[in-house]
């Protein structure tokens, strides 16, 4: 019996090493409804006004609710109508001031915080551009698979030492990850739930899209805009790794790539040089 | 006015009265079978997607051997991209707006702003037939090789190019588009035109009806902005007929000749103000049906034209939020989300108006009623949802999620579905001259009211864990895979949903044909048409009437007193009482 045990124990151990390292190991399933996990650093900016406006919206929609339902059952044929235009300054104050007051409460609430949160952490690209620590990563989105590709040592992208995955992006949990995105054919969004953000990939441009990961694991990565018959089997796995395994990964990884390298083959140079816009 | 309109002579023969017809009226009915045709055809295609996310890749019973004959009667990725991109532009183009605008457009302005037809009657009738051209540029699509447009109803290009979408069919697709285009350019140029100069004499533009208002900024609105969908349209074609690169760009890193984000920008300076062309009539009939059967008068309803009249103005200006994830300029992206967020205002106190109207009134439950009241309860919660969209911050979550569907399907969907009904159910006695079945109408309320409600709640909560739109199998997803039971559910409310239709239809053929004969005047309201007799004679009014009050004259004591009953005519003369009222508190609102 305890020789079972520890066998599922060894087992449990090995496969638990294995998830780690094998390429494509399956993310878990969601544990219930509402939100998916929230394994971002900053996720749960959006998750919490997400949450306060569901409860501000609530409130309005069931006291909407039960002044019909009073006025229905109080107010039907027995009731003798009131003679009211609701013209009068008092009428039309206490309309304006009603509405008013659910503006800024809820209206400004999400825009103070949306606006807070966007330029601050969502779309502030240029202050992890700057940020020494950041992982940088090129993707070319395309039917129907997202290529991944990485500097490696040298920190120049289209050169021998790149690390290029298919839909199998890596990231080290804590640091932050900038991503440039592009499509060679149509209009694809890369994103990711478990970190609360999206990016539409233009054919044409060059988009960005940063996230920091706070918890290791593997989770999806989803294609959000309709790209095609495959468009539902677009998806790739995120896989946030310790900083030192991913240090390891991405040193075997490079080694394998330079391997591999054809300078004259064009089809494996996809990738370009990278934009830091300002 | 009389002057501006000779009586004509009725035609008799049956081309010119019942098919090249020039009546409003005629022309209407033609516009609510199109309509209602079309909307079966839409909902036909909404139940295939239901089958397929409740049991994906299983033969869809019934139907499946005849229509997936290929796939041993399962649908497949390329059928299931077809399904819901035409269901989407069925139900937007061929079937809501020919029912709501086109059928009570034109049944609705002439008959209660006291008019003997529309301004240009030819131009109606070239409406109607190019409208039904598109209709069979639309039915073509589905037999030509690789089937109908499959773009998704957006029709987003590279994706609606040659590169992602070859075939004719999305080619007739976009044309049909083009086509419907046109047909309600020409419907809206005669609505607005009018409105501006066939009102009778003392119907003042605060004195219309709201459902007239509700039409007449539709109309303005799609003269404006179904232009700039034309020319999105036009220019699609000639990328996918003509190889010109308007919207294809180069290679992925290199800009090339075309923009395919031109397009979007094209695609929602139109888009947006489309949902309120879908939405403002339905607010115009609820807004009149509240007060007309609650017996009381539209509660500060200058206030409630105002907000229409806002919320048709600041349309125009906030289609950006569809494209928050476009890699827009984040400044460019706050001006959106500001301008957005302020339409709040508006719906607000729109909705405060409908709610203060129904307070203290004497409320009828007539199946119109409840379709009005059904109306409120949908739309508030497509209101309210919109309000995590319209935010950047919320949006990149929810962006391009079952949230988006559920919130645009309560807004465009639900309330429009209501909303329509509510008109249906309201004017049929006026239009074919019988009742319907108020006993079927309530079960058909019921029915939609319950299961429209729970089949888009659904989609939000999928969006709400992350769903994405648009997927043949969404539990390809490890993410998603717990939703299965919830998808199964929402299938299960949308069959039902179906189901629900069918007291409708029999409802309907029953009353067209065999349904006892209308009154003047069954729901005891006090607007232009229904002075008339039901339905109308072809030049509708004898003698055009003089307006001397607002559409919303319930419950007036002088009146009671006078005439003794809860509510009097536009155009009727309040009898003189021995003392000589005052001037009665409406009329003076009315100025």
């Amino acid at each position: 019996m305890q020789r079972k045990a520890r066998l599922v124990k060894a087992a449990a151990t090995a496969a638990g090493l294995l998830s780690t390292t094998h390429v494509g190991a399956a993310p878990s399933p969601e544990p219930g409804f509402g939100l998916p996990r929230d394994v971002s650093e900053y996720g749960h900016h959006i998750d919490w006004l997400i949450e306060v406006t569901a409860v501000f919206t609530a409130l309005l929609f069931v006291i909407m609710v039960i002044w019909m339902l009073w006025a229905c059952l109080k107010h039907n044929e027995k009731h003798e109508a009131d003679y009211d235009h609701g013209e009068s300054k008092h009428s039309v104050k206490t309309a304006l001031l009603l509405s008013a007051v659910i503006f800024f409460v809820v209206d400004g609430n999400l825009f103070y915080n949306s606006t807070t949160d966007v330029f601050r952490v969502f779309w502030n690209h240029d202050s992890v551009e700057n940020n020494p620590q950041a992982v940088k990563i090129e993707i070319n989105a395309h039917q129907w698979a997202w290529d991944a590709r990485y500097a490696g040592p040298d920190g120049k992208f289209n050169t021998k030492d790149d690390i290029i995955t298919l839909n199998d992006v890596r990231v080290p949990v804590g640091a932050p990850v900038l991503l440039q995105l592009v499509s060679p054919d149509v209009i694809h969004s890369f994103y990711l739930p478990n970190l609360r953000v999206k990016q539409d990939a233009m054919p044409g441009m060059i988009n960005r899209l940063w996230f920091q990961a706070k918890q290791t694991g593997e989770y999806d990565i989803g294609c959000a805009q309709h790209c095609g018959v495959n468009h539902y089997k677009m998806k790739g796995t995120l896989t946030v790794l310790s900083p030192d395994e991913f240090k390891s990964w991405a040193a075997d990884q490079s080694a394998i790539g330079a391997r591999g390298y054809d300078p004259k083959d064009n089809e494996a140079h996809w990738g370009w040089e990278w934009r830091a816009r300002n | 006015m009389e002057e501006l309109q000779h009586i004509h002579p009725e035609p008799t023969s049956f081309i010119r009265k019942w098919v090249f017809s020039t009546d409003h009226k005629v022309i209407a009915r033609q516009f609510l079978w199109a309509g209602l045709l079309f909307l079966a055809f839409g909902g036909g295609l909404a139940m295939l997607i239901r089958w397929q996310w409740a049991y994906p890749g299983e033969p869809v019973p019934a139907v499946g051997s005849l229509l997936f004959s290929g796939s041993g009667g399962s649908i497949t990725p390329a059928n299931y991209n077809s399904i819901f991109t035409m269901h989407g532009l069925i139900m937007i183009f061929f079937a809501i707006t020919p029912i709501m605008i086109g059928a009570f457009g034109n049944f609705c302005i002439p008959l209660m702003i006291g008019a003997r037809d529309m301004a240009f009657p030819k131009l109606n009738m070239l409406s109607f037939w190019t409208f039904l051209l598109s209709q069979c540029l639309v039915l073509a699509s589905f037999f030509v090789q690789l089937g109908s447009g499959a773009a998704g109803w957006t029709t987003y290009p590279p994706l609606s190019t040659n590169v992602g979408t070859p075939g004719l069919g999305q080619t007739l697709v976009v044309a049909a588009i083009f086509v419907t285009g046109v047909a309600t350019i020409m419907g809206g140029l005669n609505y607005v035109t009018t409105v501006v100069r066939l009102r009778a004499p003392g119907m003042t533009y605060a004195r219309m009806p709201a459902t007239v208002w509700g039409l007449w900024l539709t109309a303005i609105l799609n003269v404006l902005f179904v232009p700039v969908l034309g020319s999105a349209a036009l220019l699609l074609l000639l990328d996918r007929q003509f190889g010109t690169q308007f919207y294809v760009a180069g290679s992925s890193a290199v800009r090339g000749g075309g923009d395919p984000i031109l397009f979007q920008h094209l695609f929602w300076i139109f888009g947006h103000p489309e949902v309120y062309i879908l939405i403002l009539p339905p607010w115009g009939f609820v807004t009149d049906l509240v007060s007309f059967f609650a017996r009381k008068p539209a509660y500060w309803f200058k206030g409630s034209i105002f907000a229409m009249s806002a919320v048709t103005i600041l349309s125009a200006v906030v289609y950006g939020h569809h494209m928050f994830v476009t890699g827009m300029n984040p400044m460019l992206g706050q001006s959106f989300m500001t301008l957005t967020l302020i339409i709040s205002v508006p719906a607000e106190l729109l909705f405060l108006n409908w709610l203060h109207t129904i307070w203290k009134g004497s409320i009828r439950l007539t199946v119109p009623m409840l379709f009005a009241l059904g109306t409120i309860f949908v739309f508030g919660l497509g209101g309210l949802t919109g309000l995590f969209l319209g935010t950047i911050s919320t949006d990149l979550y929810l962006h391009d999620t079952m949230f988006v569907v559920g919130h645009f399907h309560l807004t465009m969907a639900a309330a429009a579905f209501l909303g329509s009904f509510a008109a249906i159910y309201f004017w049929f006695p006026k239009m074919f001259g019988r009742n319907m079945n108020q006993t079927l109408g309530k079960w058909h309320f019921w029915f939609s009211a319950v299961f429209i409600t729970l089949v888009f709640c659904g989609q939000l909560a999928a969006g709400y864990a992350g769903h994405q739109r648009r997927l043949f199998d969404p539990y390809q997803y490890t993410f998603l895979q717990h939703l299965h039971p919830l998808n199964r559910w929402t299938s299960y409310f949308a069959f039902l949903l179906g189901i629900g239709q069918l007291p409708f239809v029999y409802n309907f053929f029953r009353s067209v044909f065999m349904g006892t004969k209308a009154e003047m005047n069954p729901w005891e309201i006090g607007t232009l048409e229904w002075t008339l007799p039901s339905p109308p004679v072809h030049h509708n009014f004898d003698t055009i009437p003089t307006v001397h009050r607002g559409p919303h004259e319930f419950a007036n004591p002088e009146v009671k007193k006078a005439l003794g009953r809860d509510w009097i005519g536009q155009a009727e003369e309040l009898p003189k009482t021995e003392k000589a009222p005052a001037k009665p508190a409406a009329a003076a609102g009315a100025s």
